[in-house]
C-alpha cells in the first residue's frame, strides 16, 4: 500500500475519496419521513430528493464519499484494492462533518453516504465511521439522511451503533454466488456478508415491532396486497425459498438464512440489540429506511436468472428495501475479469432494474420474468412487454372491468395510472382519450387493451406481429442506451486506407 | 358574458371566485368567465369587471372548499399557483362540480373539469418538487443563506415551507426573481413572504456571486462523481433541464 500522504487539503481529499466512491450505485435518500427539529439541521422526505444530476445522468442525492480509500483487501474488481497504486487519503471525522453540514445548508445534498475501504482492520475502520456519524448526529446536530455501508467483518456492536445513527444501512453482496465471490474477492465470503445482513434484518424487525409497526418494511402502496406479489403475506409459503441447485454458474446461495422464519427471527442472540453507547441515542429508530445491497453485473458468467432470483430471495427473506445493480466497468487488468475497454453492459443493467421494479411494484415474481430455460432477459424489449407477448392468451384486457392486478400487468400502465383508472371508472365510461390523460402510454398499451369493447386500432393479436412492433418501438431507445458514450466524426479518406 | 378579472395573489383569486359565483347565481355559470390580469386580448362582446381582494370573501370561499375535503382544497391551492392563463377559470369550473358532488369529485377523473385541475396540480406539484431539489443557497459569512429561483408557476410558498422545516434554526431567504417576492426566515422564527423593491432586489442579486471554498469543493465533487464510461448528457438534460440551471451553483461559470 502506498504511503499516507500528509498535508492534503480537504478539497484534495474530497476529490480522491469521491472518485473512489463513485462506482457505488446506491444514491437514494428515500424511505423515511422525519420532521425538522428546532436547534437541529435537516429533515427527511420519504419520496427522496435528488439534488443534481452528474454528467452520466445519475442522480446526486447524497454526498457519496469513502471514509478512506486505503484497503487491506484485494478484491479483483475494485479500484481501491491493495495491489493498485492510486493516491490514498483519509478524512478526519470533523472535517467530513463540516463538509456535510455546509453542503446541506446550501441544499447541495440530502445527506451523507459513507462507505470505506478497510484501513488496518474492519473494526478499526467501522469505528472511524461510527465516530463520524456520532459526531454528525450529536455535536453537529444533523438530522438529515445518512446511508452507511457496513464493513464485512466489523464487530456487532459497531454495526449496531451505525444502525442507530444512520437511516439506511447496507451490506454489499457484490456477487450473487459464493463461487464467484471466492474467485474475485478472495478476502470475503458469503458468511461474512449474509451474517450481518441477517442480523440487521432481525434488529430492524425487533425495533419495528417494539414501536408498534409491522415486522415487514412498508412497501409501495398496493403491491403487498396483489395476489402474486412477493411481499404478499399470504404467500409466505414460498418464503423459505432456497436458491441452491440451479443451472449455469450455480453454486448454493443464501444458505439457511437467519431471517428466513419470521417467528424464530426474534431470538436475542441473532440481533444487534442492545448497544453500548449513550442511552439517549437509542431513542433513534434502528435504520428506519431499511437496508439495501448491491450486485455487480457482468463480471463473470452469472445469468439474469441468478441475479433476479437472488434479488427476490433477498427481498423476501431479508426484507431488503432495495437491491442495486451495477454494470461492471473494467478498471483493473486481471485475467479473471473482462479486459479494460470491454463494453459496459448498460442495457443489461437497465433491463435488470426494469425486472426489479416488476418485482417490487407490479406484483410479478422472478419465475414469471425469467426461467431456467431462458435465463437472460430479452434485450430487445422490456421484461413487462416480454411477459405480455408470452401470455397473449390473457389479452386483450377490458380496462373498464379488469382487476387492478391485471391492469398492472398491461405494458404501458403503471401503478399510478392503474389506480386512476380503477377510481375513475366507477363514475363513467373510459375512453382512449381519457386513458391517455391519466398517464397510460397508449403507444404500448393499445396492443393489449380494449376500451368499451373496442381496440384502438384494428390489429391482430398475434405474437409475431406484436413482437415485431414492440421490438421496433424500443430499437431507438436500446441503441441509445448501448451507444450513448460514442462520439461521431466525419469519415475521412485516411480511414479507408488512402495514403497522404 | 361577464368576465371577472383579478390580480394574481391568492386572496385576489378567491375573492374573484366569490364575486363571479354570486353573479352566476342569477345569470348561470355559463355566463361568467374568470381571468387573471393582465388580460392580453379583450373580447368585444364581454363586460369586464375588476375584482379587488376582500379578506372576508376569500376566507368564506376557503372555508367552504375546506368543507368538501382536504384533497379538493389542496387541488385548488396548487392549481391556482399555475401560470396557465386558464387556471383560474378551470378552478371555477372544477368547483362547480365539486360543490355538486361533494368529496366524490376527488376520483371523478372522467369529467374534463376534474381532469384539468388534476393536470394543473400535477404540473405545479412537479415544479415544487423540482425547486426543492434544485434550489441552491449561497452563504454570506456562513450565517445568512440566500437563494434565487425563477419558477414558471408561483411555487415560492410550498418551496419555502419545505425549507422552513428543514432549516428551522438558520437565517435564510428565498427570492422569486420573476415575481419579485421573497420568503424570509429568521432563525427559530416564523417565515414571512414580502414583496421586494428594486434596490433590495439589486442588492440581493449580488449575493449569488458569492464564492467560497465550499462552492469550489462542490463543483469539483460534481465533476468527480460522474463516471466517464457512462457519460450521458442527454439523460442529464432530461433530468435536469437547462432552463432550470440558471441559478444552480455547479453549472455557473467562474
Amino acid at each position: 500500500m502506498s504511503e499516507i500522504i500528509t498535508g492534503l487539503t480537504t478539497k484534495e481529499k474530497l476529490n480522491i475519496l469521491a472518485d473512489a466512491a463513485k462506482y457505488d450505485v446506491a444514491c437514494t435518500s428515500s424511505g423515511v419521513d422525519r420532521k425538522g427539529v428546532k436547534g437541529s439541521l435537516g429533515n427527511s422526505v420519504s419520496c427522496g430528493i435528488c439534488h443534481s444530476f452528474a454528467g452520466d445522468g445519475r442522480c446526486i442525492s447524497l454526498l457519496k464519499v469513502l471514509m478512506t480509500n486505503h484497503c487491506v483487501y484485494d478484491c479483483k474488481y475494485c479500484l481501491n484494492r491493495r495491489s493498485n497504486d492510486v493516491p490514498r487519503a483519509t478524512f478526519e471525522p470533523d472535517e467530513l462533518c463540516d463538509l456535510v453540514i455546509e453542503f446541506y445548508k446550501r441544499n447541495y445534498i440530502e445527506g451523507l453516504f459513507l462507505s470505506s475501504g478497510v484501513l488496518r482492520d474492519p473494526t478499526y475502520t467501522m469505528q472511524k465511521m461510527c465516530e463520524t456519524l456520532y459526531l454528525l448526529r450529536t455535536k453537529y446536530r444533523f438530522n438529515g439522511y445518512i446511508h452507511v455501508k457496513t464493513i464485512p467483518g466489523a464487530s456487532d456492536e459497531l454495526i449496531s451503533m451505525a444502525g442507530y445513527l444512520a437511516d439506511r444501512i447496507s451490506v454489499n453482496m457484490e456477487l450473487p454466488t459464493d463461487e464467484s465471490l471466492r474467485k474475485l474477492a478472495p478476502n470475503k465470503n458469503f458468511r461474512t456478508i449474509l451474517d450481518p445482513m441477517g442480523k440487521l434484518t432481525n434488529t430492524i424487525v425487533a425495533h419495528r415491532v417494539a414501536v408498534g409497526k409491522s415486522e415487514k418494511m412498508e412497501r409501495s402502496g398496493i403491491n403487498r396486497y396483489l395476489t402474486g406479489s412477493i411481499f404478499n403475506p399470504d404467500r409466505s409459503a414460498g418464503h423459505g425459498l432456497r436458491l441452491d441447485g440451479q443451472g449455469g454458474g450455480g453454486g448454493s446461495l443464501l444458505p439457511g438464512a437467519s431471517g428466513s422464519s419470521d417467528k424464530t427471527a426474534l431470538k436475542t442472540t441473532d440481533n444487534l440489540l442492545p448497544v453500548m453507547f449513550h442511552d439517549a441515542d437509542r431513542r433513534r429508530p434502528f435504520a428506519p429506511a431499511g437496508q439495501s445491497t448491491q450486485m455487480i453485473v457482468g463480471t463473470g458468467d452469472e445469468t439474469d436468472y441468478t441475479l433476479i432470483r437472488t434479488a427476490q430471495t433477498l427481498y423476501q427473506n431479508y426484507d431488503l428495501k432495495r437491491v442495486f445493480y451495477s454494470a461492471y466497468i473494467p478498471l483493473n487488468d486481471d485475467d479473471a475479469l473482462p479486459a479494460i475497454g470491454t463494453e459496459v453492459p448498460l442495457l443489461r443493467e437497465h433491463r435488470l432494474y426494469q425486472a426489479d421494479w416488476l418485482l417490487r411494484y407490479y406484483g410479478f415474481r422472478a419465475e414469471e420474468i425469467v426461467s431456467e430455460s431462458e435465463p437472460n432477459l430479452d434485450n430487445r424489449m422490456d421484461p413487462k412487454c416480454n411477459w405480455a407477448i408470452r401470455h397473449l392468451d390473457q389479452f386483450p384486457v377490458e380496462v373498464q372491468t379488469a382487476e387492478y392486478d391485471m391492469l398492472l400487468r398491461i405494458p404501458g400502465i403503471g401503478p399510478k395510472s392503474a389506480g386512476r383508472i380503477v377510481r375513475a371508472r366507477r363514475y363513467g365510461f373510459l375512453t382512449f382519450e381519457s386513458l391517455k390523460k391519466m398517464g397510460v402510454v397508449l403507444k404500448r398499451a393499445h396492443y393489449f387493451i380494449t376500451c368499451g369493447g373496442r381496440m384502438m386500432y384494428r390489429i391482430p393479436i398475434e405474437r409475431e406481429y406484436i413482437e415485431h412492433e414492440m421490438t421496433d418501438m424500443s430499437r431507438k431507445e436500446n441503441w441509445e442506451i448501448r451507444h450513448k458514450d460514442e462520439q461521431f466524426r466525419q469519415m475521412t479518406l485516411f480511414d479507408i486506407g488512402m495514403q497522404a | 358574458m361577464k368576465v371577472f378579472t383579478c390580480g394574481k395573489s391568492y386572496e385576489d383569486m378567491l375573492t374573484c371566485i366569490y364575486d363571479a359565483w354570486s353573479y352566476a347565481l342569477g345569470a348561470g355559470h355559463d355566463g361568467v368567465r374568470l381571468m387573471c390580469e393582465p388580460v392580453s386580448q379583450l373580447d368585444m362582446f364581454a363586460d369586464y369587471v375588476h375584482v379587488y381582494a376582500d379578506d372576508e370573501k376569500s376566507q368564506k370561499v376557503m372555508r367552504s372548499i375546506r368543507r368538501i375535503s382536504d384533497i379538493v382544497y389542496m387541488n385548488v391551492f396548487y392549481a391556482l399557483m399555475s401560470c396557465r392563463e386558464d387556471a383560474l377559470d378551470s378552478v371555477y369550473r372544477y368547483l362547480i362540480v365539486a360543490f355538486r358532488e361533494g368529496r366524490r369529485v376527488e376520483q371523478m377523473l372522467i369529467l374534463p373539469e376534474v381532469m384539468k385541475v388534476m393536470e394543473l396540480r400535477r404540473t405545479v406539484g412537479n415544479e415544487v418538487h423540482r425547486f426543492r431539489e434544485f434550489a441552491r443557497f449561497t452563504a454570506i459569512d456562513r450565517r445568512v443563506y440566500v437563494c434565487h429561483i425563477e419558477p414558471k408557476n408561483n411555487v415560492l410558498i410550498p418551496v419555502a415551507e419545505h425549507f422552513a422545516d428543514r432549516m428551522m434554526s438558520e437565517h435564510w431567504m428565498i427570492m422569486d426573481d420573476n415575481r419579485r417576492i421573497v420568503a424570509v426566515h429568521p432563525r427559530d422564527e416564523d417565515m414571512y413572504i414580502r414583496a421586494l423593491t428594486d434596490s433590495e432586489a439589486e442588492v440581493l442579486s449580488r449575493a449569488e456571486e458569492m464564492r467560497d471554498e465550499y462552492t469550489d469543493m462542490w463543483k469539483s465533487f460534481f465533476e468527480t462523481i460522474g463516471i466517464d464510461q457512462r457519460r450521458n448528457p442527454e439523460c442529464q438534460r432530461n433530468m435536469f433541464p437547462i432552463w432550470s440551471r440558471k441559478h444552480v451553483t455547479e453549472f455557473m461559470q467562474n
